[in-house]
């Protein structure tokens, strides 16, 4: 390759370059998440607490929008490199081992990362058809949220959801961290804890909301 | 030069890939082997079963070994799923039979890369890692003037951790063991080992382009920091060097 | 032919410098112009190559294995000598030179040994510049440690790894030229044959060994860095790969072979424990710094070693060598092990082992300490034993672990035939009757950095070569050699494998040419050796074709080659009737047992050159002057 030629470029067209962006994305996904989580959370303080967020959310105006796109090129980022390297990595090994055992570094999290992944998309997709593309003008968010969720096979389906999201997180955290070159044993360490100290708080406080909502409905 | 009873024995059943060359199909084969030694070492063993087929007329298995004592790195195969055997910082012809039971099957196959092909039955040409190492793992040093051992301190720390580093003994069981087949460990060592010392910090930023390069070259699969390879490598080398290799390539092509 | 070792004259220190000046020097600008083999990419091959590259010379670097990083120098654990005197403790390069020498029992040159301790410095220089992680003190200076053989701390190394380390250094340096086009590297090469064009050795021919086919390569010198021959004993603690076919092939085209004879058993390595075992491992020497070699006092004491009290142990290191204790030379370690087996007071199951008990420096030094300092031999020996050596002494006996004789060759490391240039463990050089620890990776890094690439210059300068290519009447004639003899040994197809004659040829010599020898057994094992020798050209079993790979063809024709170089062993230990170093005649010892050296009938070096198949080897006498030291009986009392 050529390196002093279109430098920026070649060093992203790299394997660590793709993993950059993987874990640079990923990170933008995280930070999302808890801005999501801690929105959510105000439905735990009651409806008029839960619509004046969501209200005050969109009184951000452009700046949501602004937002919004960021995280959809993100999303293409991750998903599309995501593809690649899986591909990528399938294409590596042509001939498989008859037996292939896990000799303890890999974690349910990091075995299943492309497939939760790509279970995390379709997740997506329908969860912007349900709550942010859905019609709002007769009924507040609040409203929407109780009525989805008041449907078990619903609930269950974004139980299930939100532990597969957490189960994606748990490697994709200290993952993050990893291919930004955290070389420290000792901050990796924390870093270990604090992922899966994430994850759960995204499975738990995510995935409890339906519960709770069925509960007091 | 001496003869001993020995203590235990057991019999196996070998389930080995066999492969005529690099562009012929490859299969498992099987054979019984009885009375194995539990103090035997792997290749021990393998060396029995094959005296065995040179009498009996059949090709005996092919696979590379050379020190027996766990530095040279020639030996390697993937035993019942785990690169070098299931024993933790062992090498395969560090491995004894006292780890397996009577009546085990054991399955053998080779290293299994795109980037490794198959020379015969558990050879596999690595010749790959040589190229890494060419394309710029190595300080740029012609014999001759160099100064003082001690002109430069470098601290004990730093020292150390280049040596944990510089340990790997370039088997090739990370690349094995890992599911996507990637070499990052192999080349996070090497980077790590020149970066923690001072002598090696003038070509940091080329060597790292240099060696990332090349490996992206050569059809290794990419990292997604499952750590096996640090769980298989039998020097116990740690992702710490791929962390450290990250941050090495980030500075050499972004600053 | 008369052996001239073209030693320089002038005094002692000073020999080196005037040979450098007065070596013919050759041109930058022709350095391109020379091609030059080298054979082995150990720490004499790879840094040979590298340096002649740097220099300018177009190089071909073989090796056997799948790579050059793999060469068994790897294996080197404890050390690399230097006389830097970092600890203050009153080394010096005459130091150096004086422990070698004496250390060799007085059978190596002055001059070639002086050179080695000058040399040793810029050898560390070179290694930490290459990036060498070297042990550290807290201030970043380099740390030392104590080796047998010497009173001083001169070691310098890297956990207990610093072979691998030293020859990965040397890797990197042939894997620069190699990239920047300067070497040719040829991997899974055997070579099998030396090609002599006038007199002059002027290429090789190798095996593809993956390929099995034959390869034709014409140089301007080759140099030869290929190991030692102690897989002639089968058990070894050398590499299963470790073979002598490249150096017998060129004894046989006239390079004289030195001191064969002289063979070290390494003192510390795990006890052999059943027949199928393929190698033996070696423990660090290092170890005996801190531990502790004891036997019971009683032979007939059957307890285990920690129930046995201390006044029944018998440290016999440390009782009969107070001033050197533990850390007596090999030879003396080795021998005084045989001796209390002897005596049956071994233990183990086998009864041929002795305790090296770590217990005492433990306590002394506290658990950390001392993993820090051999936590990997220990990790290792449990793999093997399954035992823990922080609870159990380690149980060790002597293997066969290197070999001072090797081809002879001359101040300038030029064997017999010119052009053929010899480094490292195959040559005969430096190391006389017995290699003190950590000299090995010293002499190795020594000849290929700093040796040759002066005196092969000096040779080159002044050699009047043609040019000479593959296509040379006298490259058909060696490969067709190479052809009918690895046919011969496919179509004999005979009953016993290859490792079935292995295995005999190191039980006959490890009997009767091993760490003592009688008179009595060696003739006997002259002839065992030869009916061996007879019975497997008619009797061998190797199976497949010699188009394809096939690793007990190969096999084959290495230990066809170690049965000739075992009888060239017991050959030479029957001509010399003294006992000296690791060679001990037992009709030849002190009222102490040790060595009794004939200073006045075998002060020399004993070369043999080839006579053909069937003939008897002809004696050639290289004498050995010493002007610098006194010529003592060794104590390290």
């Amino acid at each position: 390759m050529q390196w002093d030629l279109n430098w920026f470029i070649c060093t992203l067209r790299s394997s660590i370059g793709k993993k950059l962006i993987m874990a640079l994305t990923g990170l933008g996904f995280c930070i999302f998440l808890i801005a999501h989580l801690a929105g959510n959370l105000t439905i735990y303080a009651g409806e008029d607490a839960f619509n004046s967020y969501a209200e005050r959310l969109q009184a951000l105006g452009s700046l949501v929008v602004l937002a919004e796109i960021g995280l959809l090129f993100f999303a293409v980022a991750h998903v599309f490199i995501g593809a690649y390297l899986f591909y990528e990595n399938f294409r590596a090994r042509p001939e498989r081992y008859l037996i292939k055992k896990n000799a303890g570094g890999r974690t349910i999290g990091s075995v299943t990362m492309p497939y939760t992944g790509l279970f995390i998309l379709f997740f997506i997709v329908l969860h912007l058809i349900d709550f942010h593309f859905v019609e709002k003008t007769d009924q507040t968010i609040y409203q929407i949220i109780l009525e989805t969720f008041s449907n078990p096979g619903y609930a269950f389906f974004y139980i299930v959801s939100m532990i597969i999201v957490a189960t994606h997180v748990s490697h994709g955290f200290w993952s993050a961290f990893q291919t930004l070159g955290v070389y420290n044993s000792e901050y990796m360490s924390l870093l270990r804890v604090m992922g899966t100290i994430f994850s759960l708080a995204v499975g738990l406080g995510f995935g409890f909301l339906p519960i709770y909502i069925l509960f007091i409905s | 030069m001496t003869k001993t009873g020995d203590k235990s024995c057991i019999n196996l059943k070998l389930k080995v890939w066999r492969q005529k060359g690099p562009d012929v199909k490859g299969r498992f084969e099987t054979y019984k082997t009885r009375d194995v030694s539990t103090d035997m070492s792997f290749l021990e063993m393998l060396d029995v079963v094959n005296e065995e087929m040179i009498l009996s007329g059949k090709d005996p298995i092919a696979f590379d070994h050379d020190c027996r004592e766990g530095i040279c790195g020639a030996c390697g195969a993937v035993v019942n799923g785990r690169a070098h055997g299931p024993e933790k910082g062992t090498t395969l012809c560090q491995l004894h039979m006292r780890h397996f039971s009577n009546g085990d099957t054991v399955v053998i196959e080779p290293w299994r890369s795109r980037a490794f092909k198959v020379v015969k039955d558990l050879v596999v040409d690595r010749s790959v890692f040589d190229e890494i190492i060419q394309a710029g793992g190595y300080i740029s040093v012609n014999t001759g003037g160099a100064p003082d051992g001690n002109a430069i301190p470098v601290p004990q720390a730093a020292a150390e951790k280049a040596m944990d580093a510089a340990a790997c003994i370039g088997c090739g069981a990370c690349v094995a063991a890992c599911p996507n087949a990637s070499a990052m460990l192999f080349v996070g060592a090497k980077i790590s080992q020149f970066t923690l010392l001072p002598q090696g910090l003038p070509e940091a930023k080329k060597r790292a382009l240099a060696m990332i390069g090349k490996m992206d070259e050569l059809g290794f699969g990419n990292c997604t920091n499952e750590a096996e390879c640090e769980k298989e490598c039998p020097k116990e080398i740690s992702i710490e060097n791929i962390a450290r290799m990250n941050c090495e390539f980030f500075k050499a092509g972004f600053l | 032919m008369q052996l001239d070792s073209k030693i320089p004259d002038g005094p002692l220190s000073e020999k080196w410098d005037r040979h450098r000046f007065e070596l013919k020097l050759v041109n930058p600008a022709n350095k391109r112009k020379f091609k030059i083999i080298v054979v082995g990419t150990g720490l004499a091959g790879g840094s040979a190559s590298a340096t002649l590259a740097e220099l300018g010379y177009e190089v071909m670097t073989f090796c056997i294995q799948d790579s050059p990083r793999r060469a068994h120098s790897i294996a080197a654990q404890g050390g690399i000598n230097a006389a830097k005197n970092y600890q203050n403790d009153g080394d010096s390069i005459w130091r150096l030179f004086y422990d070698t020498i004496k250390g060799g029992d007085f059978r190596s040159r002055e001059a070639n040994v002086y050179r080695l301790a000058q040399i040793s410095n810029n050898i560390i220089d070179q290694c930490v510049a290459q990036g060498i992680p070297f042990a550290r003190e807290y201030g970043g200076q380099l740390a030392n440690r104590s080796f047998g053989g010497a009173q001083v701390s001169r070691t310098f190394y890297a956990r207990g790894q610093t072979g691998q380390q030293l020859l990965l250094g040397a890797y990197g340096s042939l894997s620069r030229q190699i990239a920047a086009g300067k070497v040719r590297l040829f991997t899974r090469r055997e070579m099998l044959e030396l090609v002599v064009i006038d007199g002059k050795a002027r290429g090789i021919i190798a095996r593809n060994l993956v390929s099995g086919e034959q390869e034709k390569h014409a140089a301007d010198a080759v140099v030869l860095a290929s190991g030692g021959y102690g897989n002639a004993f089968y058990l070894s603690t050398n590499a299963m790969g470790s073979n002598i076919s490249a150096a017998i092939a060129s004894y046989r085209k006239g390079a004289s072979f030195a001191n064969p004879c002289f063979i070290q058993f390494h003192p510390t390595c795990i006890p052999v424990h059943g027949t199928y075992q393929s190698k033996l491992t070696l423990m660090s020497e290092s170890l005996r710094n801190d531990g502790r070699v004891w036997v019971p006092r009683n032979p007939e004491d059957k307890r285990p070693p920690d129930q046995i009290p201390e006044t029944e142990r018998d440290y016999y290191l440390e009782e009969k060598y107070p001033g050197f204790g533990n850390l007596v030379p090999r030879d003396v370690a080795s021998r005084s092990a045989k001796v209390q087996c002897d005596m049956g007071k071994g233990v183990g199951d086998t009864k041929l082992a002795v305790y090296l008990d770590i217990k005492d420096a433990i306590e002394r030094d506290g658990r950390d300490v001392i993993t820090e300092k051999y936590g990997n031999l220990f990790e290792m020996y449990e793999k093997i034993t399954a035992q823990n050596p922080y609870e159990t002494p380690m149980m060790i006996y002597p293997a066969v672990h290197y070999t001072m004789g090797g081809l002879w060759v001359d101040y300038n490391l030029m064997s017999a035939i010119p052009g053929l240039f010899v480094l490292g463990e195959a040559n005969f050089s430096d190391h006389g009757a017995n290699r003190l620890g950590a000299s090995a990776l010293m002499q190795g890094l020594a000849d290929g950095y700093f040796i040759i690439p002066y005196t092969i210059g000096g040779y080159l300068a002044q050699a009047s070569l043609d040019t000479v290519r593959e296509d040379h009447s006298a490259f058909n004639e060696s490969s067709l050699q190479v052809e009918t003899r690895i046919k011969k040994l496919l179509s004999i197809e005979g009953k016993r494998t290859v490792d079935d004659f292995h295995r005999e040829l190191g039980h006959i010599l490890w009997e009767n040419c091993g760490m003592t020898r009688k008179d009595k057994g060696l003739k006997k094992a002259r002839g065992l050796v030869a009916d061996l020798r007879a019975e497997f050209w008619e009797n061998v079993l190797v199976g497949g074709s010699g188009k394809e790979f096939n690793q007990s063809l190969e096999k084959a024709g290495r230990v066809a080659d170690f049965l000739d170089i075992g009888e060239l062993m017991v050959i030479d230990a029957l001509e010399r009737k003294e006992s000296c170093g690791c060679h001990f005649n037992e009709a030849f010892q002190t009222e102490e047992n040790e060595a009794l050296r004939d200073d006045e009938n075998f002060r020399h070096v004993s070369a043999w050159e080839y006579r053909g198949e069937g003939c008897d080897p002809v004696f050639q006498k290289e004498p050995l002057e010493f002007e610098n030291v006194e010529l003592t009986q060794r104590s390290y009392k």
